[in-house]
């Protein structure tokens, strides 16, 4: 009769056991396979800073400059009309800002990487030139990618400054970098 | 002598009219991008004090976008949505609550509705310089729903009068 009583006691502990070993699987499997994906995005806060650097930097030369920031979405997270720009510009500050978020690189150095003529550095033609067909994306100077650890999670893109393409980018540089010691 | 006297004024008048109405230029107050960033800090400071995180837009009197920040968390309508209630604001140079209490289904004004781009949702509020709107603020996400929408926005509009009052005041100097 006790080794009955014993035998059932252990069965029942058992029974729990193995429940609860289960159920502990379960959900170390789910931790591994089902769990949501965080990503870093630019801030409402980073954002303004990056805008408030670019414009900054355009004002030297008393240039008035549309801005537009753009999140890892590539969709916008702060833009900024500059006076006496038509809503086209500061859209062509859009766009400027998302090619170079999509393509993780200034928009010169995309513009070079895409040209008709582009060559890599054994002299083969990359013949990437059909980029430049995509939609949002344009072939100018002034967007700078914001990038962490190696990631684009921004972009923000100038236009309208007086010194063209080349001070657009410096600008927008400027402001990209100023957060820089943030993202490291 | 009475008939000379008619001649005068009525050429009196005519000159008047050729000289003011040919010659005289559309002017109105417009929105500088500064006056745009005063609004979108006072946004962002009582969006501070509500802890939320709101998206936010501020339009000219044509109706175009002169600043737009989407919100940290922002959902996908958000920003699209602060727009819509800046254009509504502007358009009808009222709140865009009031004017959504202002045009109920089955009233008068109802038909008002179905102008594109106008939505009966509050959180647009113009941007008032004595009697003038020289544009608006539309504003979604805070806490207290449309209500909350609206005093945010208020507060961006307030501080974007307040700037171009403080150029006024310079200029008359």
């Amino acid at each position: 009769m006790q080794k009955l009583i014993t035998g059932f006691v252990l069965a029942v502990a058992a029974i729990f056991a193995g429940s609860a070993v289960y159920a502990i699987g379960l959900q170390i499997a789910k931790d591994q396979f089902l769990q949501s994906l965080t990503n870093f995005d630019i801030s409402v806060e980073q954002a303004m800073l990056v805008a408030e650097n670019a414009i900054a930097e355009c004002k030297k030369d008393n240039s008035v400059i549309s801005v537009a920031v753009v999140d890892r979405d590539g969709l916008v997270r702060f833009l900024l009309r500059g006076d006496g720009a038509t809503p086209e510009l500061a859209d062509n500050a859009r766009r400027k800002a998302y090619t170079a978020r999509t393509f993780n690189q200034a928009t010169s150095l995309w513009m070079e990487r895409t040209a008709l003529d582009a060559v890599d550095a054994n002299g083969k033609a990359i013949d990437l030139n059909g980029q430049q067909y995509l939609e949002n994306t344009i072939a100018e100077k002034g967007g700078f990618p914001i990038v962490y650890h190696g990631g684009a999670i921004g972009g923000v893109g100038v236009t309208g400054s007086k010194g063209g393409g080349e001070r657009d980018e410096a600008c927008a540089k400027a402001g990209a970098q100023s957060i820089a010691d943030q993202l490291l | 002598m009475f008939r000379t006297s008619h001649i005068l004024t009525a050429a009196a008048a005519a000159a008047v009219l050729l000289a003011a109405t040919p010659q005289s230029f559309a002017q109105g107050q417009g929105l500088t991008s500064a006056q745009a960033m005063a609004a979108i800090r006072a946004v962002q400071a009582y969006a501070k004090k509500d802890g939320s995180d709101p998206s936010t837009v501020v339009l000219d009197r044509d109706g175009n976008i002169v600043l737009m920040l989407k919100g940290n968390n922002a959902s996908p309508h958000n920003i699209g949505l602060a727009e819509r209630k800046a254009f509504t604001a502007n358009m009808f140079k009222m709140k865009s609550i009031e004017w959504r209490d202002a045009t109920k289904p089955g009233t008068a004004r109802a038909n008002e509705r179905q102008t594109p781009k106008a939505i009966p949702l509050g959180g647009g509020v113009p941007i008032m310089v004595g009697n003038e709107v020289i544009g608006a603020v539309g504003v979604s996400g805070t806490r207290g729903g449309q209500e909350g929408d609206t005093a945010g926005a208020q507060a961006g509009a307030d501080a974007a009068a307040a700037a171009v009052q403080r150029l006024q005041a310079q200029a008359n100097n």
